[in-house]
């Protein structure tokens, strides 16, 4: 799930590598054989902000991350803390760990590769799994955390600031304070109550493991820290500066999405729209439906019944576009017929809210499709769509076709970051198919420009942004 | 007699207009009829897919009840384009006009039992609280030709556009006898639509040739009639798949 693991930071070189994000380039269609642009469309977690918190055991980092993280209060700015990538111990290490002569303070016991890995996906825009460690049998354990989105993610850990590798993708990088008391009162309290550990076992586990590897090799990472912090979540100075950090962080990167939505949107129009955009036919019955479904004055009883009707045919409309294999049966008179079957599953993504408004008409069509949802709300102030909310089917990169539905697409930023994050997750572009009740020119050409491998489904065609009635009536709020 | 089961089923492939030829399955589409009074659904991958899934012996009667729903659904759409309509404009909740249509003339539907009631649930899918009449046809054991053995029909039936409903029209002849009933209520030829769910090219010449005005709508034209009158390749029977089997 988007934001699962609750964590948070920002990043660096972010302007430079956002105002080149759209850029055009050329691809030769093979199936006409010619020449299309294509544009590029970058999200705004494409390029998280990373911000990396050392310091010693017990001296306040994840407190200070939280403080962080609660002050922002955003789903997209996320905490990953290092002890997650504890390495599972062998046999033998796992007896020195239940005997707390296990070194847990070296920097040998975390896999660091994994978390570069892991952050180099996320810095590329991806989906990462990130492991759980559980203290109590000193081994990971099966289940893992998804984190997906994050403009910002804050790695927190006493060897945050420790490997090159993971320095290079840093934006920030701050060092925690406490004196040596504090720090081992803290551990002890912790210990006790999160870790079910006794009181002798760590003051053993301290003076053997924790202080020497803190002198040699902890404490150095001072020495690349961008801010050292004394006395921690205390330090309010030291926090709203990094608060700051953070926001200016973000407004860039909401900046630059906007502006990247603004000019795809430029060169968007001039051109005619691909033939996998598809106008369901103005039949009589249609625009009676329409004429219903648009009158201000139609009861809600109506609109929702014709509603209904109609997008049951969007959706048979869409279906006409998954992919089918020949399928030869017998008829119970005996008879063959060579007919046609859908070539794998067939899942839906309702895009919330609007898209909600066309769950019934997809369940009179596939009475028990899988379904995925994802919430993109717009900033109120800037109108930038955000991603709130993020539940698919986990094996969505193995179906052969995934509806994505929605009942108005005006600028189409909504829908772009919504088959972005598809993508992200492994479905081909080829395989989508992008219903909406109705859809503005602007936003069609803007992602058909991003994502000319979708095929478009539209109930309706209207010339300009439309505020977003559909759904007010559909759902009578 | 069946003359038409001679001819190779006619194939082609099928798929969106931007998939190349070679990137669409192919598959057995509808035999194509010459009248300009019927219609055939447009042979999208899907409606092929669906009758492919109600032909086949081994779709249980959740899937055939579901499937053929959906087709009879998609053929109602169709068969109510044919209503007469007159422009309307209106205003939108966000205060644009939009230029639409509203459908003029009541309408009725009229189901031949029992087979054409399993498609009353598509009717009202489409049209709530419509007025449905029914008409029982049985072949007589003794002439084996077929008999009216009852009927209910709206009182006003003579005002209003009929819907006839019957899924499997093979040599037409219940049909023709239930358009003979609605005519002498004083139902105009040209205002009956005949809705089906597969045709055979036999019932739909004997159909026009006798009412040259009455409109037929149907999903799949059928290669042809075997010499038990079935139509081929067909589905068997309707209503026993529908409601009992």
């Amino acid at each position: 799930m988007h934001g699962a693991a609750n964590s948070v930071p920002p990043h660096a070189g972010t302007e430079a590598t956002f105002t080149e994000s759209i850029v055009l380039e050329s691809s030769v269609d093979s199936a006409d054989s010619t020449i299309t642009k294509r544009a590029h469309y970058a999200p705004p977690w494409a390029d998280v902000s990373i911000i990396g918190i050392a310091g010693s055991s017990g001296s306040g980092k994840s407190t200070l991350s939280q403080a962080i993280v609660s002050k922002l209060n955003l789903p997209w700015v996320v905490i990953l803390s290092i002890d997650s990538f504890y390495k599972s111990l062998d046999a033998e290490s796992s007896r020195k760990a239940f005997r707390n002569e296990y070194d847990f303070d070296a920097p040998d016991a975390i896999d660091f590769d994994v978390l570069v890995e892991r952050l180099r996906d996320l810095k590329a825009g991806k989906r990462a799994e990130i492991p759980v460690y559980s203290f109590e049998k000193h081994a990971r354990i099966d289940r893992t955390t998804t984190i997906y989105s994050p403009h910002v993610l804050i790695l927190e850990g006493i060897f945050a600031l420790y490997d090159q590798r993971v320095l290079e993708l840093m934006d920030m990088k701050i060092f925690c304070e406490a004196d040596a008391d504090t720090c081992l009162s803290r551990r002890i309290l912790r210990d006790v109550r999160d870790r079910g550990r006794d009181v002798e076992g760590i003051i053993k586990q301290w003076f053997s493991f924790v202080k020497p590897n803190f002198e040699k090799f902890v404490d150095p990472q001072r020495k690349v820290a961008d801010i050292i912090v004394p006395r921690g979540v205390e330090n309010r100075v030291a926090i709203t500066m990094m608060v700051q950090f953070i926001e200016q962080k973000l407004l860039e990167k909401s900046k630059h999405h906007r502006a990247a939505l603004t000019r795809l949107q430029k060169e968007a129009l001039t051109e005619p729209f691909s033939n996998k955009v598809l106008l369901m036919g103005q039949t009589p019955q249609l625009r009676g439906m329409h004429s219903i479904i648009h009158d201000i004055d139609t009861s809600s009883e109506d609109f929702i019944f014709y509603f209904d009707r109609f997008t049951a045919l969007l959706v048979e409309q869409a279906l006409n576009n998954v992919t089918f294999a020949s399928s030869t049966i017998v008829t119970p008179q005996g008879y063959k017929y060579a007919g046609l079957k859908s070539r794998g599953e067939v899942s839906a993504i309702i895009l919330l809210r609007g898209g909600a408004a066309l769950e019934a008409g997809l369940r009179r069509v596939i009475n028990d499709c899988k379904t995925g949802r994802i919430l993109i709300q717009s900033n109120v102030r800037t109108g930038e769509p955000e991603l709130h909310y993020l539940a698919l089917p986990q094996d969505i990169n193995q179906h052969e076709s995934v509806l994505l539905l929605d009942a108005q697409m005006s600028g189409g930023g909504s829908a772009l970051m919504a088959v972005q994050v598809l993508v992200d997750h492994g479905v081909d572009p080829g395989r989508i198919v992008l219903a909406t009740y109705s859809a503005g020119r602007m936003g069609l050409h803007r992602l058909t420009k991003v994502f000319p491998d979708i095929t478009v489904v539209v109930g309706n065609l209207v010339q300009d942004v439309e505020d977003r009635w559909v759904e007010k009536r559909y759902f009578r709020c | 007699m069946s003359s038409s089961l001679d001819k190779p089923p006619t194939v082609s492939p099928v798929g969106p207009d931007y998939r190349s030829e070679s990137q669409k399955p192919t598959a057995t589409v509808s035999t194509p009829v010459e009248f300009d009074t019927v219609t055939v659904l447009p042979q999208t991958p899907q409606l092929i897919a669906l009758l492919t899934m109600i032909r086949d012996k081994n779709t249980d009667r959740g899937d055939f009840i579901f499937y053929s729903n959906r087709i009879i659904r998609l053929l109602v759409e169709e068969g109510l384009n044919h209503l007469p309509t007159v422009e309307n404009t209106v205003t939108t909740p966000v205060g644009r006009v939009y230029d639409g249509l509203s459908f003029q003339g009541k309408i009725c539907g009229v189901s031949i039992m029992r087979a054409g009631e399993a498609m009353e649930q598509g009717l009202r899918d489409c049209c709530r609280s419509v007025r449905i009449g029914k008409i029982l046809i049985q072949r007589d054991e003794e002439t084996a030709q077929p008999k009216l053995f009852y009927d209910k029909l709206p009182e006003d039936i003579a005002e209003r556009w009929v819907l006839l409903l019957d899924p499997m029209f093979a040599t037409g002849g219940s049909a023709i006898m239930a358009v003979e009933v609605l005519k002498s209520r004083g139902v105009p030829e040209d205002r009956i639509l005949f809705i089906n769910l597969i045709a055979s090219p036999e019932g739909i010449k004997n159909f026009a040739t006798k009412f040259p005005k009455l409109r037929v709508v149907t999903a799949f034209v059928d290669q042809g009639l075997d010499e038990k009158n079935y139509i081929c390749p067909g589905l068997g029977d309707f209503g026993d798949r529908y409601y009992t089997r």
